[in-house]
């Protein structure tokens, strides 16, 4: 393993451990609904559906189409929002 | 894609299988405490005794990627690199689930199976979890029911709610000076938790007779929401609210404020079957002071009363329930200006974002005159606990326990002794409000010499926001009622009895403002 997926992973065991990924995950929940993210992904997935069928499609389409939008679309205000609170956490947890 | 899940899980569904199961979701999955998290990170579950190392992927030690479990076996691996096909290839392990749903996939048919069992295990671990996390209940979508399910199928015929569909406004026809009760019908009709109790049926009457104004408002919503766009003519709405509340009899002009207040109390004593529905452990349910009927939690504050003795000091407190809140207005017969007592009223600080053009008061400025200590005189002085004599002593109101809907009256008709009037200053209204700065709380923070912190603006549960305005146009002998309500978060309309039209958010902010409706912004299901 590389340094970095090292370190990715070390944070991530503290991150857990102290409960604020779960915290996080609200965080970024809340966030992608209100900007509206989370019903624009939503209608992409109803045409993809259509697209390919009802009774053909696959958890993978759907995953492959969708990931790389939603990547995309999510803001730039709510990325540097929850790097923030990654840097404040790690700040105050600094046994790393 | 069955719902009935695919034939490979039998082969799974041996033995111990579900409490196998259980253990997975609960320690990788929705894990909830601090020890199963711990666990998560540092070993594997005790029901099995092989060596797992923590939640990342036996083959890449990734932990992102779409992490999944075997079901047969302890092992982890990615989804996206396929190391977890190759461990399904290699060792027949046909089924994995996804540590970040919980799904549940299926090698062989290649996707997401959705087997009733295991759905229903899943669901279980998650609710239990967000118990442990002290989450409580979570918004899950809707799922119907098997009755449900027959009632959709026999009634075929769908709406379908776009930004622009206009359901839910219709205009009222006026029966003579009626406009009072329109206005107040208008704003109950969009008072969103009220919509919401009365369209899924959730009143179920035990009066006798055909009296009951409960019955009658479930009967207006369904008009309202019918998607007829003709007037509607509230007759029998009117009839009943005479036969209660008799001195709205008549066709004279009413005050609107008096309709509301008489038509909360009535709706509240009618709606006794629901509350003693709620009440299973035979609390006192038919008492007025502790009913959990839809307009209690709907409507129903807390007022706070706090008489300080000025020679002991001590506190004697009351907390009253309230539906409205009354606010004096300046050029009453009353002295509105200073805000506190030493002065220091006339504000310059813009509280709640309110733009105040100079000297035109805001509804914040009145609610800190309402919220301000008095001092009551000589002439009026309080038997003191403390003192065991009567002493001169203030008073100040604060609310305890905030509404989810708060109606503000702004007391615009004078009836005194030497005149009656209509007080017509304008009073600007915001419309977002946030009542922190006037809550019992927030004043004790206060008197210990903590100021409004910088948390305090996270605190999302004093938030309000406008969502109908009741306006009265005119003198006091001769008046016309108005409102404006809200429509999909942004969208207003006035309804002038019969006729709706499209308004401006500018037009209900410049308009006088007699009865202001807000609506908790921020609701926790309990």
């Amino acid at each position: 393993m590389s340094k970095d997926s090292q370190m990715r992973a070390a944070i991530n065991q503290k991150l857990i451990e102290m409960g604020e990924r779960e915290r996080l995950k609200e965080l970024l929940r809340a966030k992608l609904v209100e900007c509206g993210w989370k019903d624009q992904l939503k209608a992409h997935c109803k045409d993809v559906i259509r697209e390919k069928g009802l009774d053909h499609v696959t958890v993978e389409d759907l995953v492959n189409e969708i990931t790389p939008k939603g990547r995309a679309l999510v803001p730039d205000s709510v990325k540097k929002e929850l790097l923030q609170r990654i840097r404040a956490f790690l700040a105050q947890h600094a046994a790393l | 894609m069955s719902p009935t899940g695919c034939s490979h899980v039998n082969g799974y569904k041996v033995d111990n299988w579900k409490q196998n199961l259980r253990v997975i979701y609960q320690c990788f999955v929705w894990s909830s405490t601090a020890e199963t998290r711990r666990r998560k990170v540092l070993q594997g579950d005790a029901g099995r005794t092989e060596m797992a190392k923590s939640c990342i992927c036996h083959m890449c030690g990734a932990h992102l990627n779409r992490l999944h479990s075997c079901l047969y076996c302890v092992f982890f691996g990615c989804f996206a690199k396929k190391h977890i096909h190759e461990h399904a290839k290699n060792k027949r392990h046909n089924l994995a689930v996804d540590l970040l749903y919980g799904g549940i996939y299926c090698f062989v048919c290649q996707d997401y199976i959705y087997d009733k069992e295991m759905e229903q295990i899943a669901k279980e671990e998650q609710r239990k979890a967000w118990k442990l996390q002290g989450v409580g209940e979570k918004y899950t979508t809707w799922e119907p029911s098997k009755r449900e399910l027959e009632l959709l199928r026999h009634n075929p015929k769908r709406r379908r709610i776009t930004t622009n569909c206009t359901i839910g406004l219709r205009g009222l026809i006026n029966l003579g000076n009626t406009c009072f009760m329109n206005c107040i019908v208008q704003a109950l009709t969009h008072t969103p938790l009220l919509r919401d109790f009365f369209l899924s049926d959730r009143h179920k009457c035990e009066m006798q007779s055909n009296s009951c104004l409960v019955c009658e408002m479930s009967q207006l919503f369904q008009e309202f929401y019918s998607g007829h766009r003709s007037p509607h003519v509230p007759f029998r709405l009117l009839h009943l609210v005479w036969t209660h509340a008799r001195h709205l009899a008549g066709y004279e002009q009413q005050d609107a404020h008096e309709f509301l207040i008489a038509a909360l109390d009535v709706l509240h004593r009618h709606c006794k079957g629901d509350a003693i529905r709620e009440n299973d452990n035979g609390k006192k349910a038919n008492n007025p002071n502790h009913c959990n009927c839809i307009i209690d939690q709907i409507f129903t504050g807390g007022l706070q009363s706090d008489v300080t003795c000025q020679v002991c000091h001590g506190v004697s407190t009351t907390i009253d329930p309230f539906w409205d809140i009354s606010l004096d207005l300046p050029g009453s017969s009353t002295p509105f200006w200073p805000l506190s007592p030493g002065g220091g009223g006339g504000g310059g600080t813009t509280v709640n974002g309110e733009c105040h053009p100079s000297g035109s008061t805001t509804l914040t400025d009145c609610l800190r005159r309402f919220t301000r200590p008095e001092h009551l005189g000589s002439g009026a002085k309080i038997k003191c606990g403390g003192c065991h004599s009567y002493q001169e002593s203030t008073k100040q109101l604060t609310m305890k326990r905030l509404p989810i809907v708060a109606c503000f009256h702004l007391k615009r008709f004078e009836h005194s002794a030497k005149l009656r009037r209509k007080i017509t200053t304008y009073v600007s209204f915001p419309l977002e409000l946030d009542m922190t700065p006037f809550m019992a709380s927030s004043k004790e923070s206060r008197m210990n010499g903590q100021y409004q912190q910088a948390a305090d603006v996270l605190n999302n549960d004093n938030k309000y926001s406008l969502f109908a305005v009741v306006n009265h146009q005119g003198t006091l002998e001769s008046g016309h009622y108005t409102s404006f309500i809200r429509q999909h978060k942004d969208q207003w309309f006035k309804c002038d009895d019969a006729v709706i039209t499209k308004a401006s958010m500018k037009d209900v902010l410049d308009s006088e403002g007699y009865l202001l409706f807000y609506h908790k912004q921020f609701l926790e299901y309990e």
